[in-house]
């Protein structure tokens, strides 16, 4: 029972990593319909960033956390304008795809040249001793990824739900011409949306970072499995990235105990091929109407 | 006009002549390959530091055959596919007389076929899969171009086991290892070894690179009562295992392949990183008068972070390769590949090296210089590796015992 309450313990710390990524992923489908690739890379940015702050400049970590979201959204800003927006205003299906993902190649070449290619270690700004938790050890660093991965969730959707600006979020991910017809300016909403994804990515690097090690290349599996969980969620519902992230992290953790560490993370692409053939729009989804 | 001209056309090509006769021949080139960015960089750069440490003294020592030795350095990011090309560039355009490097067993079994082509010999001065020095075996082909001075894990696994097994007396250890060509050779070789002591393990875990969380394999590893962790894998998830350990609170001794020595496991451990244990063919400890010079000189030189060298054996054995390579291009006095290989297999002169003096390192049969009772246990202690046994400390400098 108590290796049963470890494992779950850890999975969902590691679940809620990859939920707080797959927001990001859900925050601006739902404004263009389009997806940021270089999710995984955002978090990296952001993560390699608040280091610099912390390590070099000798910024408290707390004041480090706001610095780095404002650069977040600036680069969110920064890839919908170069990547995405050109692709929607020809109309291209899929030229974001290929946008989002050639600028993440290139943000990741830059921060190997700037930070190098080692892993580094992230200071943490909580006690390192683990607290025990239901006779399971658990790190105050993972209690504080799981707390702040819900609240910016949860910020997010009240800032859509009571504010002017979120209303005029939701009107333009319900229906974008119309928003148009009503005066609101879809495109500054867009570029909003990718901001505020990049700005959950940039958050997710430096929460999680202290529990990981921080490099160039740390975004590319986290922003894989993000995505999967974005999938298996549904891209449409905040609830469905908290739970297929808990699902996917627990199943790992579960996995590799009972099973063998080898199949690892088998189980979260299992679930991922029988959602998608299933119910594609995801466990929470809602289903899109096509018309042709 | 006219003779003008050419007189001075014919006072240039003369000049030219004069000049190039002046600086004797062309320079040898080396090539030097390894992986100087990336998860193991911090062995390749402390070898490829090593190794320019050691072609800088050997040319102000007037060079070899009256020539300069230039080094060809080229970074294989530990990809296969970067080694392959890098050792058809080396062979073909360089025209390299011999190569050193390869910190990846996976790279060099990769790529240093070419080089066994071209019959130019290469030595592994770091990789240690098993099989590195027996992929060109008799009789299939006649003579082998492959040589190394790194201690294989044929070597360091039973070493891990004697330390685990005998000296410390553990009944239950577990394995883990990662799912690179590197663990997973390691992990056999550990499984051979632990057999040859009439003991399983109790789990054999995996995990894979850029892994972050290792609780599912610290677990099996915990429930199965193991008494000691033996690992097989590379610096960072090497530092994620330690730090698994101190969130589970399971505090049992890790003992691993040598890798545990890498600046990325200590740094990002660092205090549950201490007391791993781990064989060493070279400590960073001027305990002898040519280990003490090479010591200063590469802290002067490169100046490492808090005057440490971040992969000391790395470091050692990229310096011994070239003064290895040095006398034997001496003796063949050829920079022919074939010539080069004869003379390494028969060498004359004894050869002080930082890790051990060489005398006749190699024969046709034995293409390793180190032999087991070469590398002795260092242990991480205060963010450095310092001598786990004072009895090694004592007795530093060991040879190598007689070829089989």
């Amino acid at each position: 029972m108590e290796i049963l309450t470890q494992l779950i313990f850890s999975g969902i710390a590691l679940g809620m990593i990859y939920a707080v990524i797959a927001f990001g992923y859900q925050l601006t489908f739902a404004t263009s319909g389009t997806l940021n690739f270089g999710q995984g890379d955002a978090l990296m940015l952001g993560a390699l960033v608040g280091l610099t702050l912390v390590d070099r400049l000798g910024l408290n970590y707390w004041l480090m956390i706001p610095l780095v979201c404002v650069f977040g959204f600036l680069q969110g800003a920064f890839v919908e304008r170069i990547a995405v927006r050109p692709a929607i205003k020809t109309k291209s299906e899929f030229g974001w795809i290929m946008s989002t993902i050639a600028l993440g190649i290139i943000f990741k070449n830059v921060a190997e040249n700037v930070w190098g290619r080692d892993d580094l270690t992230f200071p943490s700004p909580l006690p390192e001793a683990p607290l025990k938790v239901l006779g399971a050890n658990v790190l105050p660093m993972e209690i504080l990824v799981v707390g702040g991965a819900i609240a910016l969730m949860l910020a997010v959707e009240l800032f859509n739900r009571k504010t002017i600006y979120g209303k005029a979020v939701v009107a333009t991910s319900n229906d974008r011409d119309a928003a148009g017809l009503m005066g609101i300016n879809a495109g500054i909403v867009i570029t909003f949306s990718y901001g505020l994804s990049s700005l959950t990515a940039a958050f997710a690097g430096v929460l999680i970072a202290p529990l990981t090690l921080t490099g160039a290349t740390m975004g590319a599996v986290l922003g894989l499995k993000a995505f999967a969980v974005a999938i298996i969620g549904g891209l449409s519902s905040g609830m469905g990235v908290v739970v297929g992230g808990v699902i996917l992290g627990v199943a790992e953790t579960t996995t590799g105990f009972y099973l063998s560490t080898g199949y690892k993370d088998v189980p979260g692409l299992v679930l991922l091929l029988l959602v998608l053939a299933v119910k594609p729009a995801g466990l929470f989804g809602k289903t899109a109407i096509k018309k042709v | 006009m006219q003779i003008r001209l050419k007189t001075l056309a014919g006072a240039i090509a003369l000049t030219l002549a004069g000049a190039s006769a002046a600086y004797a021949a062309d320079p040898i080139k080396i090539g030097v390959i390894g992986p100087f960015t990336g998860g193991s960089s911090s062995m390749g750069v402390s070898m490829r530091d090593g190794v320019r440490l050691a072609a800088e003294e050997v040319n102000k020592a007037g060079g070899v055959l009256g020539r300069q030795l230039q080094l060809v350095e080229r970074d294989d990011e530990a990809k296969n596919e970067r080694g392959v090309q890098i050792a058809q560039e080396l062979i073909n355009r360089e025209q390299v007389t011999a190569a050193v490097g390869y910190i990846n067993t996976g790279v060099a079994l990769a790529s240093q076929r070419f080089f066994q082509e071209a019959k130019i010999p290469v030595f592994n001065n770091v990789a240690t899969g098993s099989v590195i020095t027996h992929q060109f075996k008799a009789p299939e082909h006649p003579n082998s171009y492959v040589f190394r001075n790194a201690a294989h894990d044929s070597i360091q696994a039973p070493m891990i086991v004697e330390e685990a097994i005998t000296r410390r007396g553990f009944k239950k250890v577990a394995i883990l290892a990662d799912s690179t060509n590197y663990g997973q050779l390691g992990r056999e070789d550990l499984e051979k070894a632990l057999t040859a002591k009439g003991i399983t393990a109790v789990a054999v875990e995996k995990f894979n690179i850029k892994d972050v969380d290792m609780t599912a394999q610290l677990l099996k590893a915990k429930t199965a009562g193991a008494e000691a962790v033996l690992t097989y894998g590379i610096g960072p998830e090497l530092a994620q295992i330690a730090n698994g350990m101190a969130k589970l609170g399971w505090k049992v001794p890790i003992i691993g392949s040598w890798t545990l020595s890498m600046a990325n496991y200590i740094d990002n451990a660092r205090a549950n990183g201490d007391g791993a244990r781990m064989p060493q063919t070279f400590i960073q400890e001027p305990n002898t008068p040519k280990r003490k010079a090479f010591i200063d000189s590469y802290l002067a030189t490169f100046k490492p972070k808090n005057d440490r060298i971040d992969s000391p054996v790395s470091a050692a054995q990229g310096y011994d390769s070239i003064l290895l390579l040095a006398a034997a291009i001496k003796q063949a006095n050829s920079t022919d590949g074939e010539k080069i290989r004869q003379a390494l297999e028969n060498l004359q002169t004894k050869v002080e090296g930082v890790v051990t003096t060489y005398d006749k390192p190699f024969s046709a049969t034995d293409h390793d210089a180190i032999t087991a009772n070469i590398p002795v246990f260092g242990e991480v202690k205060g963010g450095k590796v310092v001598y786990a046994y004072p009895d090694d400390q004592k007795n530093p400098v060991r040879a190598k015992t007689a070829s089989k």
